[in-house]
């Protein structure tokens, strides 16, 4: 570095700096096509493999035995919602409820240790969960149910949603609350019909990065939802998802499982996809 | 000033102001001083240096009015600071107008001057000895903020507008006998009605340093019966 | 220094002895301030002194500082706004508030905005709430910029009329005194002087107490001025008095400008 003379002598340096700003550039640059390469890779070589599968009867046909040809994952889709819909009935009143507590509520000390725990608890590998609803909920009700699959999720998302909701609440500015609190207003609707309001589209965002999280876990599943191979109407037997479906089919020694567990994990890929973009557009339209 | 300014332009200003307003003062000290020992000494010389010096009182009455607006638009001084700046203001109007009175003795001396020497303007002596030290103190009281020599001034006045009193009568009474000297006379009369006036200002100067430092008006407090 | 009692009308507020701690620092030192129903009172002071944490101990906002901790008294009207069976929101409702920086719901309409206390207070009668935005529109002096607009966002107006919907959201709760926390310090010239005006408005039937850095503001909106300094009532008087000839020194070096 030249730290000598004028700025109009540094300016002699002019063709030394451009260089220099260039190659950092390149670099930037090939960093983020490393980034991106795989994820192109590996969506391509999906729609290569799987795309010809997602047909009709893919979304609409139970699973044949195996060694017949056809039939779809219709029942492992339905699961997957099922599986999320319950999961979101436990995650995002505790999350939600937790992240206000946090951001409105809590005191220093206690707010640091929820934190911290919340934290530790994101880093808990998901099949951990998947044992522990195992042992709380499996073997004391004697059977893999949809219930189980779904509190395990449900537990997975808690801490995804705590902490990013708490960043969104934070980030609504203290005026809002000053400004309301000032009208009398009791501290509860101020929360509620503020606070929450002013930071909705932060909060749909951080739900849907939590499902979009969630819905590819598989670990946890084999623990509680089991998986089959039909309709399942009751919550309380096992029940199919995608990512099962996919596990089981592209574990088998059958082409056409193989072809469907491409197909699945397509569709997959492309819903999580799907809940990703949709955070994209609503956090641009909040700005 | 007890403690300066955290503007130091604003400082600066005040100080300019106040040092053009002392400029003047000791101009109209000295123009004063020439009209009378031009009367008491016959020097008319003095008298033309009065009328030349005029025209500068009267372009420093200017400057201070002007500085003293620009501060009030600059800095928009409030308390003290604004007094100060009104007052000085105020001050420079009065020391304009002993400046004219200065003036108007001189023009009568010069007339004076081209008679033969009359005897009683001796008698002018005291009141000019008081209406000059008056003149000094009020401005003492303006400069150093001295209450005690301000609060003076007004008995001071009554004390001198019974000298001019005396004055005029005792110039009256001797008219009659020296018919050929009236107009001397008159202009002698006149020239005590213009120290009469230059104790009146040193009063109203008083007044407004007496303003100036506690924000009392003392203006027409106990009206004078004539 | 005491705050002149001498009229026979009942004060707005009435400060005695009001000292407040944040956690173990003492910011607010016996604090005796009385203020005129229907009048302007402004607060000077340097940065620091506790003038804005006065004004919050007026409607019991500083309590959003968890260690805060107020003694002493202060009445609205005769009413003691600390005693034990005084809800905070209740004070907050007869005494209305305007920040530093406007702050309009950004979720809500203009029109929500100004009755957005009323409706958050339980106030369903859709023709009342009408006629409680354009009145307090109005006397925001508002009404003829925004009326044709009242679906907008408030956040779509400029800085200057943001901080008049937010006196209108104030006064539409009809408070009996508004506070005003340095409203002008975030506007340009011209919406100052268009509040300012609209203070004098208000005034006529709301007591108003602003907190401001702007000395020529006090002087020229205010009835009353109070300087306060390292958490002190220093001197209390008639503005006119205050910057013609304030009876205490340190006054005095503060609105000439030779402090420290």
């Amino acid at each position: 570095m030249n730290t000598h003379g004028t700025v109009r002598e540094w300016g002699d340096n002019h063709k030394f700096r451009k260089g220099k700003s260039a190659l950092v550039s390149a670099l930037c640059v090939l960093a983020g096509i490393l980034v991106v390469t795989p994820l192109a890779l590996v969506f391509i070589y999906l729609v290569i493999q799987g795309a010809e599968s997602v047909n009709g009867n893919f979304f609409t046909q139970l699973p044949k035995p195996s060694g017949e040809l056809g039939g779809g994952m219709a029942n492992a889709i339905v699961g997957t919602f099922t599986l999320l819909g319950i999961a979101s009935l436990i995650g995002v009143p505790i999350g939600v409820l937790g992240a206000v507590y946090l951001a409105e509520y809590g005191g220093p000390k206690l707010n640091w240790w929820i934190r911290f725990s919340s934290d530790i608890l994101n880093g808990v590998p998901s099949i951990i969960w998947g044992i522990v609803i195992y042992g709380l909920m499996v073997v004391p009700m004697k059977g893999y149910s949809a219930l189980a699959g779904g509190v395990a999720l449900g537990c997975l998302m808690i801490p995804i949603i705590l902490r990013t909701t708490e960043e969104v609440l934070l980030l609504v500015p203290q005026g809002y609350r000053e400004a309301a609190l000032a009208l009398g207003i009791a501290r509860w609707k101020v929360i509620l019909q503020i606070v929450i309001k002013t930071a909705s589209k932060g909060i749909i965002t951080a739900l849907l990065l939590a499902f979009a999280r969630v819905a590819g876990e598989t670990a946890p599943l084999l623990f509680t939802a089991l998986g089959n191979n039909f309709w399942n109407r009751n919550l309380l037997q096992p029940i199919s998802a995608l990512p099962l479906q996919i596990y089981s089919f592209a574990t088998s020694a059958f082409d056409d499982y193989h072809r469907q567990a491409w197909a699945g994990a397509l569709v997959l890929v492309t819903l999580v996809f799907v809940l990703n973009i949709s955070v994209r557009f609503l956090t641009r339209d909040k700005a | 000033m007890p403690q300066s300014h955290t503007l130091h332009s604003f400082d600066q200003a005040l100080t300019n102001l106040r040092n053009t307003v002392l400029m003047m003062a000791s101009l109209t000290e000295r123009s004063l001083d020439n009209a009378m020992t031009g009367l008491f000494e016959r020097d008319s010389d003095r008298c033309n240096v009065v009328i030349a010096d005029d025209e500068e009182i009267d372009t420093l009455e200017k400057t201070v009015d002007k500085d003293g607006y620009d501060v009030l638009i600059r800095f928009q001084p409030v308390a003290s600071d604004f007094r100060q700046v009104i007052a000085t203001m105020k001050l420079s109007n009065n020391l304009e107008r002993v400046g004219d009175a200065a003036v108007n003795i001189a023009r009568r001396v010069k007339k004076l001057n081209a008679h033969p020497a009359l005897p009683e303007a001796k008698s002018l002596e005291p009141m000019y000895a008081e209406a000059k030290a008056m003149l000094k103190d009020s401005l003492r009281a303006f400069t150093d903020g001295d209450m005690e020599i301000a609060g003076a001034l007004k008995p001071r006045d009554k004390q001198l507008d019974r000298m001019n009193k005396d004055i005029a009568n005792q110039l009256t009474e001797a008219m009659p006998k020296q018919t050929e000297q009236l107009r001397g006379y008159l202009n002698l009369i006149l020239i005590a009605r213009s120290l009469e006036r230059v104790g009146d200002h040193a009063t109203n100067i008083a007044e407004d340093a007496i303003f100036a430092k506690s924000a009392e008006d003392t203006r027409h407090s106990n009206p004078i019966k004539v | 220094m005491s705050s002149p009692s001498t009229t026979a009308e009942q004060l707005a507020f009435d400060a005695k002895d009001v000292c407040v701690w944040y956690g173990e620092k003492q910011v607010l030192f016996n604090i005796n301030l009385g203020v005129r129903p229907k009048s302007i009172t402004a607060i000077i002071g340097p940065s620091g002194c506790g003038k804005s944490t006065f004004l919050r101990c007026l409607n019991r906002m500083h309590e959003l500082v968890p260690s805060a901790r107020l003694e002493g008294h202060i009445t609205l009207f005769g009413d003691d706004l600390y005693a034990p069976t005084v809800d905070p929101a209740f004070v907050r409702r007869r005494v209305g508030m305007v920040f530093q920086k406007s702050n309009p719901f950004p979720t809500m309409s203009i029109q929500d905005n100004v009755v957005a206390g009323l409706r958050l207070n339980g106030i369903r009668d859709k023709a009342f709430l009408n006629e409680q935005m354009e009145k307090s529109l109005r006397l925001a002096a508002l009404w003829d910029e925004v009326k044709d607009d009242l679906h907008k966002p408030g956040v779509s107006l400029s800085g200057g009329q943001q901080q008049r919907l937010c006196i209108a959201r104030a006064v539409a709760m009809q408070p009996e005194v508004l506070l005003m926390d340095e409203p002008c310090s975030a506007l340009d010239p011209m919406a100052t002087q268009k509040i300012e005006e609209l203070m004098q408005e208000i005034k006529r039937n709301f007591t108003i107490v602003i907190v401001t850095h702007n000395m020529q503001q006090a002087a020229r909106c205010s009835e009353q001025t109070a300087f306060l300094f390292m958490g002190k009532l220093i001197e209390m008087d008639s503005t006119e008095k205050i910057f013609g000839n304030p009876s205490q020194q340190q006054t005095e070096d503060y609105i000439t400008g030779r402090f420290g």
